[in-house]
């Protein structure tokens, strides 16, 4: 999931207008008119971004996203969606084929979903329940890999299902009629209609579906469908004519059409946003926020500030222990390193106050997560060495000799500006701090096996869907220890009672009710040290002079491709 | 090869080592100023570098600890105030997102900068003036294998070779050393080469026929005759391979794969500074002037000495 995250993040991060900040209301920059979503359609809106966000395959059943995506959501229609709004309201789910997000029987065993009317292709032929359950069937087929996991762990028969092109179905969904879908799982999941927002959950028309091929046209159900596409390179959206905002009250759709460019580095995007010349000035970025450099030099520019937006997607940058190496294996040690670490150096070693908050959560600060605020070693900002000291010293280990381990490069905000913080701050309660880096590939493999998994390290985490349940499980139910590799659970922690309340929230399918409950779990495990959380990213982006309606969303902390206006 | 030629035909090449010489030289040296301006200013930066423990206390400040309260925290992490910072505690200013000190930093640098680069010259020139001495002195076989060993060794893609190899070795062995060894043993063919065609030009000279006669041993001719007439081409060679080096080392920092952090080096800082050219010119200033202040004068220096061993061949023909 971590391996997803990083992809998220590139496709996920975006913007709150400085003026979202402000009012919450979406922001409107040119100058002139104001943004009214009435008369906004027309013209081309540019798409600047450094990979494609399609994940390499514009095929709904290979797209890993977090609630259907930027682009990927303008051609492909799910059941449910995000919540097109600004601030925390666009955490929560919206119905988006469907008529209501769900209705969960059976203990939240069973859900059941009513397609509305009027739905169409973008041939004009009626979009039923049979091909949203082709869409889901197809994704399980091992020709066309990818996408997310949780549909083979949910469904009933999902674990051994090799998908439907050699005629077999998957009877643990079923259609009563070509309005009604309903998922029979294999166990309690309160959150399945924020797993609905994925691309898998795509109608896909049997009669179109060429298997490898469908990526070269998948056949559109949202306002645009694909004109051209040149993997890794550009993709061309025009209008879907058998669209309309009658059957979508999730995309306003303004543009007439959309342009993306893949391949440019992060340094080129922000300088053709911040010169805004020609095409550019209709441009926005779906995957590249400001560095620090940057946002030094645009925060002494009052033009290019107004054409800045800020927005969250949950994450925690955090010291992962190894709870099975020594001394990670005592409290104390690693009570004293929480004590020891300073958080303000580790926000300045990524960018500053702009673009990360300190963390004392391991849960993100956004109430979607059932964030409630807990420091279980209060520090202060700089941390507390003499408190470290004292606690080292009870463990009889003073003048300890630890080996962090971290990336090789800063991208991910994992690398050697975080880990020199941690050093420095280390230092100042008799802790020397070996750095021990690692390059991209094998450094989350090391994380992620057990039997390599370095003591102590720096990682980061992101969930898929913004509740509680995707944020902790991975890394602290005791089942999801997996020695062979793609372990999340890096403490490697495993209480009983932990996991029974685990499967106790997933039962809710009320998010407001299962909130607090995350957030009573967040503390309690906080106390017992697995983690130092350290910090929470922040997003800035630019955007053209001429884009209006620019908001990042908070469930991925990226721009609405759907809801931008360049008029 | 004018330049060997000239060598041969110059009296004084076979008696290097005298006094008068190398009051020959030092007097050309002196009515050098380019070369003078080029040792004094190398000389006051090998100084700075060796006294940075001295210097830092001075200034009060080391290399490793941060000091965030200087920074503007909402802007990125900016040094506050002009010039990155600059003033009465922090000379040169702090880095950004950081708050080191960037005069401590810079001179920490030095060190490195400047140990990589004579380290380097110390294996170029074992492993050059082994392999030039043996190919020249060896014979027509040994001349074959280890001409070819030379060119080999001058047409390598050195640079990915480097990188890799620097990405591979573990992280425990001390990086300086490694940068010395494999640098080094990239850039020792120029070296190797200038030595053979030296060797190459002495050994048919009488005195070394006169030694054969005598009944010396090869050993003995190469290393007792042979070596010391070829020592002042290659030694004027060296220095010019010196500022070489340094670049070389900053080069291979800049991309990642030199000292580890918490250590400085010029080109480390270099490449973090990059992106801050426009909001902390002084972060870009600072390590990119110490480099280029420092491989100016070492080659004003190298180029002065050149010319002061051997006036006939100097490329720059003064006087």
């Amino acid at each position: 999931m971590m391996r997803r995250v990083s992809i998220l993040l590139t496709a996920a991060t975006v913007l709150a207008a400085a003026t979202a900040c402000s009012g919450g209301g979406p922001a409107s920059s040119s100058p002139g008119t104001a943004f009214d979503p009435q008369s906004c359609q027309g013209g081309t809106l540019y798409i600047l971004d450094q990979t494609s966000a399609t994940d390499e395959h514009f095929d709904p059943a290979r797209i890993y996203t977090s609630g259907g995506g930027a682009v990927p959501s303008l051609v492909f229609r799910t059941l449910t969606t995000r919540k097109r709004v600004p601030g925390q309201a666009g955490t929560t789910v919206a119905p988006d084929l469907a008529t209501d997000t769900g209705t969960p029987s059976d203990d939240a065993r069973t859900w059941t979903y009513h397609l509305r009317d009027g739905l169409k292709f973008e041939d004009g032929t009626p979009i039923t329940s049979k091909d949203v359950k082709w869409g889901v069937e197809r994704s399980f087929a091992p020709e066309l890999p990818g996408g997310i996991p949780y549909l083979r762990d949910w469904l009933v028969g999902g674990a051994d299902y090799k998908g439907p092109y050699k005629g077999e179905e998957l009877d643990s969904i079923q259609t009563p009629d070509d309005k009604t879908i309903v998922f029979k799982l294999r166990k309690p999941e309160g959150d399945f209609p924020y797993v609905a927002t994925a691309t898998q959950f795509t109608p896909v028309p049997k009669a179109k579906d060429g298997g490898t091929a469908y990526e070269r046209h998948p056949v559109s159900s949202g306002p645009y469908k694909v004109q051209t596409h040149v993997q890794d390179k550009s993709l061309t959206l025009v209008r879907n004519p058998n669209w309309s905002r009658a059957v979508d009250d999730q995309r306003l759709a303004c543009p007439d059409r959309i342009e993306a460019t893949y391949g440019l580095s992060a340094a080129v995007i922000n300088q053709r946003l911040s010169t805004s010349a020609g095409k550019d000035a209709d441009a926005i970025t779906t995957d590249t926020d400001l560095s620090p450099a940057e946002l030094a030099r645009i925060s002494t520019d009052p033009n290019l500030k107004k054409r800045t937006v800020r927005g969250r997607f949950g994450y925690t940058n955090f010291i992962a222990f190894n709870t099975k190496v020594k001394p990670f294996d005592d409290v104390r040690v690693r009570q004293a390193i929480s004590y020891a670490v300073d958080r303000q150096a580790a926000v300045n070693a990524v960018g500053g106050s702009s673009l990360a908050t300190p963390a004392t959560t391991f849960l993100p600060d956004q109430a979607a997560f059932g964030y409630q605020p807990y420091d279980a070693f209060p520090a202060g900002p700089t941390g507390n060495p003499a408190k470290a000291k004292e606690l080292l010293a009870q463990a009889g280990l003073p003048n300890l000799t630890i080996t962090l381990a971290h990336r090789n490069n800063d991208a991910n905000q994992d690398g050697p500006a975080v880990a020199t913080a941690v050093q420095e701050a280390l230092k100042q309660a008799g802790v020397t701090v070996r750095l021990k880096a690692y390059d991209q590939a094998s450094y989350r493999s090391a994380q992620t096996k057990p039997s390599d998994e370095p003591g102590v390290f720096l990682s980061g985490w992101g969930a898929d869907w913004p509740t509680g349940g995707p944020f902790l499980a991975p890394i602290f139910d005791g089942r999801q220890i997996l020695k062979d590799g793609g372990n999340y659970n890096f403490a490697q922690y495993d209480d009983p009672k932990v996991n029974a309340e685990f499967d106790a929230i997933n039962k809710i399918s009320d998010p407001l009710q299962a909130r607090p409950r995350w957030g009573a779990l967040d503390a309690e495990l906080g106390r017992q040290a697995l983690t130092v959380p350290l910090f929470h990213p922040i997003y800035l982006r630019l955007y053209g002079k001429n884009v209006k309606n620019t908001y990042l969303d908070e469930w991925r902390g990226s721009y609405d491709v759907a809801m931008v206006s360049v008029k | 090869m004018s330049e060997v030629l000239a060598e041969v035909r110059d009296p004084g090449a076979a008696v290097s080592g005298s006094p008068a010489r190398a009051r020959q030289v030092l007097r050309r040296l002196r009515s050098d100023r380019p070369a003078m301006a080029g040792l004094i200013v190398t000389g006051v930066l090998v100084l700075a570098a060796v006294l940075a423990p001295l210097l830092t206390a001075l200034e009060g400040q080391d290399t490793t600890t941060f000091h965030t309260q200087l920074l503007d925290s909402a802007r990125g992490g900016v040094p506050r105030g002009a010039l990155g910072g600059a003033g009465a505690d922090h000379w040169l200013g702090v880095e950004p997102t950081t708050g080191r000190d960037l005069f401590a930093r810079a001179l920490y640098g030095a060190r490195i900068s400047f140990a990589v680069a004579f380290g380097t010259l110390v294996v170029q020139l074992l492993l050059g003036v082994a392999v030039g001495l043996a190919a020249g002195f060896g014979g027509r076989w040994a001349d074959a294998t280890l001409g070819r060993l030379i060119d080999l060794a001058i047409s390598f893609p050195q640079l990915m070779f480097a990188i890799a190899l620097l990405a591979i070795v573990p992280q425990s062995f001390p990086r300086p050393v490694l940068l010395m060894l494999v640098i080094g043993l990239f850039n020792w063919g120029g070296t190797a080469r200038l030595t053979r065609g030296q060797v190459l030009s002495l050994k048919s000279r009488d005195y070394v026929a006169a030694a054969r006669l005598s009944g010396a041993s090869p050993g003995r001719i190469a290393l007792r005759e042979i070596l010391p007439g070829a020592l002042p081409q290659v030694l004027t060679y060296a220095a010019i391979l010196l500022p070489g080096n340094m670049v070389s080392e900053a080069g291979l920092s800049f991309l990642g794969v030199g000292v580890h952090p918490p250590a400085s080096s010029w080109g480390q800082m270099l490449s973090t500074a990059t992106t801050w050219f426009r909001a902390d010119p002084m972060y870009v200033l600072v390590p990119g002037l110490s480099l280029l202040t420092a491989v100016l004068a070492f080659t004003l220096l190298a180029d002065g000495l050149r010319a002061a061993l051997d006036p006939k061949a100097s490329l720059r023909g003064r006087r």
